[in-house]
């Protein structure tokens, strides 16, 4: 797997936010791709496959909720990518709702620069 | 042709006293050879035979003749990271301010006034996304606003000179841009996409106002051009665009203090910004 950079999707609608992770994925090693909201994550999804997705919760059109109870409804191995959500909200329910959903990890917003690429380094194991 | 001596006193006073009323901006006696030179320019570009017939077409507004003069007689000279100790001040004090303040998840609404062809609202995105640790917790907008429409376009397709990107460290300039020609460099795609332009005067509240209220107005080296009246107007719609508690920054020689009594002098660690009063009624 050496010989392949590892993929992360960011699925957010914040233009700012989606620069600003990237830039740090970037700078780890990763290769990024964006999309807007679910919908457009999925669309990217069936197109190129990514190892690790990193999903907001409140986007316009298709929710990071709603986008990844479809994403493990797809076939293998789709609805296994790994996928740390990434959220505002910070109650228990919300957490509950997103693991429910197929979340593998909770962080609460603003997650630091090393927090972010450790958690995709974890993912998809490879060293941080 | 165009005569030599192109304007008489009578004519230089119409003009500017035309300009006034619609811009605000004050053309004094030593603006003279700068002013003549644009209208000159016009005149030619128009195919107007002498002032008069030139001044016709301009208050006639033909084929939009005064947007085009307006155009062509402001000062649009700046460059990313212009003061950016203010800039500084933004993130190590107002924004959290500003949060302690608003509702949850409420946008933060940035705003740079005039923004020339957009190196002050980008500056402000970059320095974001390069300084403040909470930067993807937050919905943040970024609007930037000119009376210039050609320097609009310009803001909008974001390429950038030599000069625009002297105060930027290349580590940066790598990191936001993409050469574009010799010597020049665009701004990256997304950094466009998180900036949205639109077409302001300043001192016209109708045109102010539907632009809503923010967080953050930076309103630089601008008001230096207006007299007191304007200046006074122009205090007044920017009062009117802050939300309750809001914050302006201004150029390092301009004092607002001066020029209403609206405001609220805030001394931080890195500048001097005027403050909305947070009791101040909504509207």
């Amino acid at each position: 797997m050496a010989d392949r950079k590892m993929r992360i999707l960011v699925v957010d609608d914040a233009n700012l936010i989606r620069l600003y992770y990237r830039r740090i994925l970037e700078e780890a090693g990763f290769e990024v791709e964006e999309a807007l909201n679910g919908i457009e994550g999925l669309e990217r999804l069936l197109v190129s496959p990514a190892d690790a997705l990193i999903v907001d919760i409140n986007m316009p059109q298709m929710d990071g909720v709603t986008f990844l109870s479809a994403l493990r409804r797809q076939a293998l191995p789709l609805s296994s990518i790994p996928a740390l959500v990434t959220s505002t909200e910070s109650s228990a329910g919300d957490i509950a709702t997103a693991r429910a959903a197929g979340a593998n990890f909770y962080c609460v917003k603003p997650i630091g620069r090393e927090d972010l690429a450790g958690a995709m380094a974890m993912f998809c194991g490879v060293r941080a | 042709m165009v005569e030599p001596k192109l304007l008489d006193a009578e004519d230089y006073r119409r003009l500017c006293e035309y300009l006034y009323r619609h811009t605000g901006m004050a053309f004094t006696e030593s603006r003279r050879y700068f002013v003549e030179r644009r209208v000159e320019e016009r005149m030619i570009a128009t195919g107007s035979s002498s002032f008069a017939s030139y001044f016709a077409r301009l208050r006639a507004n033909m084929q939009g003749e005064l947007e085009k003069l307006i155009n062509a007689s402001t000062v649009n000279e700046t460059y990313f990271y212009r003061e950016d100790h203010q800039f500084a001040c933004l993130t190590s004090n107002l924004l959290q301010e500003r949060l302690r303040m608003k509702p949850p998840r409420e946008t933060m609404r940035i705003w740079s006034v005039p923004c020339s062809t957009g190196e002050e609202p980008y500056s402000i995105a970059i320095w974001l996304l390069e300084n403040w640790a909470e930067v993807d917790a937050h919905d943040v907008e970024i609007v930037g606003s000119d009376i210039d429409t050609h320097v609009l376009e310009a803001a909008r397709a974001g390429i950038f000179g030599k000069r625009a990107l002297m105060r930027l460290s290349p580590a940066l300039t790598d990191k936001y841009f993409t050469p574009a020609a010799p010597e020049h460099w665009q701004i990256i795609d997304e950094l466009r996409q998180s900036v949205r332009f639109t077409a302001a005067n300043i001192v016209e509240r109708a045109e102010m106002r539907p632009h809503g209220l923010f967080d953050v107005i930076f309103c630089r080296n601008l008001l230096i051009y207006f007299d007191d009246t304007s200046r006074r107007m122009a205090a007044e719609n920017l009062y009117e665009s802050l939300a309750p508690g809001g914050y302006i920054c201004l150029g390092h020689a301009e004092s607002m203090s001066r020029i209403s009594s609206l405001f609220e002098v805030c001394r931080f660690a890195d500048a001097i910004v005027y403050r909305k009063s947070p009791e101040a009624p909504h509207g």
